[in-house]
């Protein structure tokens, strides 16, 4: 029984000192009773004191419980923030930074004297007047260039369905379509650009 | 029955009736007709229920291509166009606050007065000490802008009026003209080509094209339909039961590449305007060539 004992506080010390377990059962006394922890309340009764019970699962329950539980709760808690509705982005356009909010800038004019705002009224009447007129000859222009090309497909028509059908297929090389618009200067034949560096600081949201 | 008699102005009627004989000639043949399926026969008769072999229809059929050169600057404003931009210049220019640089400029301009008025003797300018005014700064913004020199937007082709060049006339469209011989009259037209059977229109059109700049064109095709047609028939002299007339179909392209010095042309060629059409073309051709060109 006290070699029992005493093999097992050294197995113990040594479980307990696993790096330098070799050095301690080196200077334990081999044969002296002694008390491999404090569980041990008497060298003798030792297997019973120590916290090895016949069901050690029940702790593992125990603490699966306490994971499951803490798991559900963080469940919830994301749940809860994912139905918050998202942050709008906010547009940078409307939003007037804080320091022009005072009415430091505003400009003074001289207030507009009657004549210039009869001016100004006429003026503008005579240009809607100016972009009906345009608007309405555009319109027109695309009326013509259908019925030309309805009147070009007619003709085809009577003349081979074979042809007419290869016309009316969709382009697919047609679209994207890209164009460069025009400018007000034709390009500078030879023109060198100053050399620089374009650093784009717009703001990006995530949402 | 006597097909032949009608004049070119009659061309309606006529399309009405052929197509009464090609739908009739359909509903006979049924899926064993092929492309140039008879164009009625009347001389066969309309009880004449068999499927006639297909005969070639009278019509030659051509395909021709409007080559655009697109402007390249903007067209200049009319009276009422420039007005309305000074006036919304005005307006934008009323309801706008003062920028920073305008601040800095006005604050300048009041330190300057102040000292002005309180005499030249304070000592805060250090001598050698130099401070750049807003002033100073605009002035050397307008010294750059008046050293820098944009391109002409009249050009020299412009002046000399020389119709060869694609450099004339930036700011509209400029249609390519070829000199080509119909029959036995040499005529300035769009470039055409008679259709060969295997191959599409647009491809006719295509050709005849790269017969006319070389091949090393490059021009986007505005899609697989025509945009035009113009109809005519032949002189009573060559016109016979088979060669009627001709169809010319029209097709879009818009010019990619912005030189062709490296196309060889095989034949006189100009860039003309939608306007200088009329010198060149023929009334009735230029009526159909119009309705489908866009005047910007």
């Amino acid at each position: 029984m006290l070699a029992a004992t005493a093999r097992a506080g050294r197995l113990f010390c040594g479980a307990l000192t696993a790096p330098d377990g070799a050095q301690l059962s080196s200077w334990l006394p081999q044969m002296a009773p002694f008390r491999g922890s404090h569980w041990q309340t008497s060298v003798l009764a030792f297997r019973a004191s120590l916290p090895m019970r016949a069901q050690p699962k029940k702790k593992k329950k125990v603490d699966v419980k306490r994971e499951q539980a803490q798991k559900d709760r963080m469940k919830k808690k994301i749940k809860k923030l994912e139905k918050a509705a998202a942050e709008m982005i906010p547009i940078e356009d409307f939003v007037t930074p804080f320091k022009y909010s005072d009415g430091s800038r505003v400009r003074s004019l001289p207030p507009l004297s009657f004549e210039e705002t009869e001016r100004r009224v006429l003026l503008l009447k005579k240009w809607s007047v100016f972009k009906q007129k345009q608007d309405k000859a555009e319109k027109q222009a695309i009326q013509t260039l259908v019925e030309a090309q309805q009147e070009a497909l007619k003709e085809l028509r009577l003349e081979s369905e074979e042809l007419y059908q290869a016309a009316i297929k969709r382009d697919e090389q047609l679209f994207p379509f890209e164009r460069d618009g025009p400018s007000y200067t034709p390009p500078l034949p030879g023109y060198d650009p100053p050399e620089g560096k374009c650093i784009d600081i717009t703001k990006v949201y995530t949402q | 029955m006597a097909a032949a008699a009608s004049s070119p102005r009659r061309g309606y009627r006529k399309a009405r009736r052929e197509r009464g004989g090609k739908v009739a000639a359909a509903v006979h043949c049924g899926p064993r007709a092929t492309v140039m399926a008879a164009p009625g026969q009347r001389a066969l008769g309309w009880g004449r229920w068999l499927c006639t072999a297909p005969a070639p229809r009278p019509w030659k059929l051509f395909g021709a291509m409007c080559l655009l050169r697109l402007p390249r600057i903007t067209q200049p404003l009319t009276k009422d166009e420039e007005e309305m931009a000074a006036l919304m210049g005005q307006i934008e220019l009323e309801k706008s606050c003062y920028s920073d640089h305008e601040i800095r400029k006005m604050q300048e301009e009041e330190q300057l007065r102040r000292r002005k008025e309180s005499g030249y003797d304070d000592v805060d300018e250090g001598p050698g000490k130099t401070v750049i005014m807003a002033q100073d700064l605009e002035e050397k913004w307008e010294q750059k802008f008046l050293q820098f020199e944009a391109a002409p937007r009249l050009t020299d082709a412009d002046k000399s009026n020389n119709r060869t060049s694609l450099d004339r006339r930036l700011d509209s469209n400029l249609l390519l003209l070829v000199k080509q011989k119909v029959g036995n009259q040499e005529l300035w037209l769009l470039p055409q080509a008679e259709w060969q059977p295997g191959e599409t229109l647009r491809s006719t059109a295509e050709r005849a094209m790269a017969t006319v700049l070389g091949g090393h064109v490059q021009a986007k095709t505005l899609g697989n339909a025509p945009h035009g047609v113009y109809k005519y028939k032949f002189p009573r002299a060559i016109r016979t039961e088979d060669n009627l007339g001709a169809k010319v179909f029209f097709f879009k392209a818009f010019l990619q590449s912005s030189d062709l010095s490296q196309a060889e042309l095989k034949r006189d060629c100009l860039w003309v305007t939608k306007e200088e059409l009329g010198g060149y073309l023929k009334a009735e051709y230029l009526k159909k060539v119009n309705r489908f060109l866009l005047d910007l």
